[in-house]
């Protein structure tokens, strides 16, 4: 469970391990002061809602546009009649298959950053052995980890919005847009898995005079590795989603397809391209978590007698994926030679000189300030509509554990089942329709401003977020609801003394750290028009203004820090 | 049969005539002694075995010996190299040809025998042939007359954490094997296995050493193996030396001793 949590974004680990390993004290302080703790935080957050709505101005002016009603209707009418002739349907094929090929190149290169990275940011590789005098390795080791806190903190949209000004369009946009941050956040995942990796074993090889990369290579990979190829897969998951949004800024595939569609406002092939995505989605996920299972068969010791083998389908969808490696480049005509053209470095320089040192703007300081707070009030705001969302969702969702739940004749059954079905789909739905998409649709029916932003991310966190809430609903200790049951509570009854109670803690952490991820994601909803600091630095990266863009990523990386932080904080307490 | 020919001796250096040597050598963990200037030589060839109850400081005896410990005071020489004074590079030449086995094994589960065997060889290997291996193993042959010696050798393409206790212990001697050291350390190699199986393991230890004339030094819970198969017994006593003699010299109180004082003067500290 702790990998398969980790491994939902990697942004920080939920259970903490990390933390409680380097250096945090095991907090076990008085109960009554971490209720105090917790109701402050209760009110913070109430408090924080009602400010986030002040800032986006609900109940001061006008938020909705009756007039727009009509055209969102029309876009959810269009869904069942997507546009299916043979030439949007190549086309289609086509950009689907630029937007995976895409997605492939980029979660192979993060998996190169990923295991580089994670290894030199891992404790174990900086703890340089009994003659290290002082506490060089550890001032390394926080070096290192700093240098990557740079390209985490960086969305990909950003890092596409860079890159195309350095290639222009070119296939390396993407790649290197979802290769870069990917990459960094699977450094960091993959090094907290190798300082979990038993030590013994590496130890050993470096007493009998091995260097630290073999020693590195023999002693602590293999034990990581299968959980680092498991976590690769489910980076392909995001990559594919990425890659699509990566589109809507200029890169090509379907992302592209779908702001052409927008464009003209043609319903029925926005909802053709939509499928495709969501074709794709589902395919990388069913792929994924069919390959993370195996391998936790696997670890339960599958052995099958006589010699070692292993598993046919692990090896197969490794060597799958080389084979798609080398299709995607193929598909896309990637050419290194990009990298290392004159005019790629003419570009670069250029950006560089442009944005040292960086500038205020003309918005000042101020203005800064004010668009740091509306984007935070968009965090906000899509996080409590993502938590509830996913919260109302899940449960419906999630096959509850039985007893008492099976009660009732075959029409309450079917009734359950209809109800398992649809909120399924809904949830399948709400995330494979990307943020900008959401966005776009809720411009629609509201006036611009940070609420259609909020609305279409917190309508798509709500779709990720149920679904690990309804993992988490699924995976509760059945004991205490039994305990229940055995005395006569009524389903309900056990759902709020039982189910609710447990799964709680869960559901906050998940939702803090969810709100992590938001507060990246506002730049995804800016770009198409949604305000806050990602709307300034699309604006300022088209206008040439490189320096104003500069300060603007500052901010947003410190804000991006802060509420890291704070989420931090709050779970401690949480938890 | 690897052959371990090489004549410490002629390879040792400057020092040759010691394979270990001690002077004087604390080590001080936080507040408490691990080691109280320890002094004590092992020649080449020697055959010892350390003794002494839970937090005696076998554990860092051993790690002073292979270079994995840090001596608070005093000098650790191992084949003619003071661990103190010498370069990283020269650190490194010298761990390569010392051996340890581990009480837990220390073996990587999830790796092929072969390439838990090869990993003997990370000290002389460049870096690519290693990644190389890994997918290809190299050196195969050392690596099954290695596991021949050890007796499993149809254990070659196995998953390690698939075998056995004493088998993975296997694993981890042909590992020190394919290595040719010219010193063999055991940390209390046989603890985890059960009294037939640690029999099998130390007599196996001790026929590699007297095969090749390899120095062995190991530490032991188990007394009566310590008397039975070992010319020369150091007894550890809270970080002290109590007695180092032959065995043939060693009287039955001085052992019961060892364990005994420890036991009423202070709860024996956890070491491993």
């Amino acid at each position: 469970m702790t990998v398969s949590l980790r491994a939902l974004d990697g942004v920080e680990s939920v259970d903490g391990d990390a933390r409680r390993r380097f250096g945090g004290r095991p907090e076990r302080s008085g109960g009554a002061r971490r209720s105090r703790q917790r109701r402050l935080w209760i009110l913070v957050v109430v408090a924080a809602t009602i400010g986030s709505l002040a800032v986006a101005g609900v109940g001061d002016r006008a938020v909705v546009r009756a007039e727009g009603l009509p055209a969102f209707g029309e876009f959810f009418a269009a869904a069942l009649a997507p546009r299916a002739d043979a030439e949007f349907l190549t086309l289609t094929a086509t950009a689907a298959l630029t937007t995976l090929a895409y997605a492939v190149l980029g979660t192979a290169l993060s998996l190169v950053i990923g295991v580089v990275g994670g290894v030199l940011t891992s404790q174990t590789w900086w703890s340089l052995g009994p003659r290290s005098h002082g506490k060089r390795g550890t001032v390394y080791w926080a070096l290192a980890r700093a240098v990557m806190v740079v390209p985490r903190g960086i969305h990909e949209v950003v890092w596409g919005l860079i890159f195309l000004i350095v290639f222009g369009l070119d296939p390396m946009v993407a790649v290197l847009a979802i290769g870069i941050p990917f990459g960094a956040v699977t450094a960091k995942v993959f090094s907290e898995l190798l300082d979990e990796t038993a030590r013994q074993p590496y130890s050993a090889l470096l007493a009998a005079g091995a260097g630290r990369s073999a020693a590195i290579l023999y002693g602590l990979l293999p034990p990581a590795m299968s959980d680092l190829l498991s976590y690769a897969f489910y980076r392909f998951e995001c990559a594919i989603r990425s890659a699509a949004v990566l589109g809507l800024v200029g890169a090509g595939g379907l992302g592209f397809q779908l702001s052409l569609s927008f464009q003209s406002l043609r319903y029925e092939e926005i909802w053709t391209l939509l499928y495709a995505l969501i074709v794709l989605c589902v395919a990388a996920d069913f792929w994924s978590s069919r390959v993370r299972a195996r391998r936790t068969q696997r670890v339960g010791g599958a052995r099958t007698g006589g010699r070692y083998r292993h598993d046919p389908f692990l090896v197969g969808s490794c060597l799958f994926g080389l084979v798609l490696i080398a299709l995607s480049v193929w598909w896309i005509g990637l050419d290194l030679a990009v990298l290392f053209s004159g005019e790629t470095w003419d570009y670069l320089r250029q950006l560089a000189t442009g944005a040292w040192p960086p500038a205020l703007g003309e918005a000042g300081a101020g203005g800064l300030l004010e668009l740091s707070m509306v984007t935070l009030a968009m965090s906000i705001l899509a996080m409590v509509i993502g938590f509830w969302g996913g919260a109302a969702l899940a449960f419906p969702a999630a096959h509850l554990p039985r007893g008492g739940y099976t009660a009732g004749g075959a029409a309450a059954r079917a009734g359950r089942l209809l109800i398992f079905a649809a909120s399924r789909l809904l949830l399948v739905v709400l995330r494979a329709i990307p943020p900008p998409v959401w966005a776009l649709l809720f411009l629609f029916v509201l006036y611009p401003g940070i609420l259609p932003g909020a609305l279409a991310l917190g309508v798509y966190t709500a779709g990720v977020l149920g679904r690990l809430m309804a993992e988490v609903a699924e995976n509760l200790d059945e004991r205490p609801l039994h305990a229940l049951r055995a005395q006569g509570a009524p389903a309900p009854l056990v759902f709020c003394y039982g189910v609710v109670p447990s799964a709680t803690p869960r559901f906050i952490a998940y939702g803090l750290y969810r709100w992590e991820v938001t507060i990246r994601e506002t730049v995804v909803v800016g770009v198409v028009g949604a305000g806050g600091l990602g709307y300034a630095l699309a604006q300022q990266l088209n206008g040439f203004d490189y320096a104003g863009a500069l300060t603007t990523l500052l901010v947003l990386i410190l804000l991006t820090l802060a509420v890291d932080f704070t989420s931090a904080a709050v779970r401690r307490t949480v938890r | 049969m690897i052959a371990m020919t090489r004549v410490p001796e002629a390879d040792g250096g400057d020092t040759g005539a010691t394979t270990f040597e001690l002077r004087e050598v604390s080590v001080r963990r936080g507040a408490t002694l691990a080691l109280d200037r320890v002094s004590l030589t092992v020649r080449p060839g020697e055959r010892v075995a350390i003794i002494g109850p839970s937090g005696a400081g076998k554990t860092t005896l051993i790690g002073l010996l292979n270079g994995t410990a840090l001596a608070t005071s005093g000098e650790v020489r191992a084949l003619g190299c003071s661990y103190r004074h010498a370069s990283a590079r020269r650190i490194r030449a010298t761990q390569r040809r010392i051996g340890t086995i581990h009480q837990r094994f220390d073996v990587v589960a999830q790796l092929r025998t072969v390439h838990n065997v090869n990993a003997g060889r990370l000290g002389v290997w460049p870096f690519w042939k290693a990644v190389l291996s890994l997918v290809l193993p190299r050196e195969v042959h050392g690596a099954r007359e290695a596991l021949e010696q050890v007796g499993i050798a149809d254990k070659l393409h196995e998953r390690t954490g698939d075998l056995s206790g004493g088998e993975q212990q296997r694993v981890a001697i042909a590992r020190v094997l394919v290595q040719r050291p010219d010193a063999i350390l055991a940390d209390e190699p046989v603890a985890s296995l059960d009294p037939t199986r640690g029999l099998e393991i130390m007599e196996l230890l001790l026929d590699i050493s007297a095969g090749a004339g390899t120095t062995l030094l190991a530490s032991l819970h188990d007394v009566d193996m310590a008397l039975d198969k070992f010319e020369r017994v150091i007894g550890l006593r809270s970080g002290a030396i109590a007695f180092d003699k032959r065995r043939e010299e060693l009287a039955d109180d001085e052992v019961r001793t060892l364990y005994t004082i420890e036991r009423t003067d202070e709860p024996s500290a956890a070491e491993d």
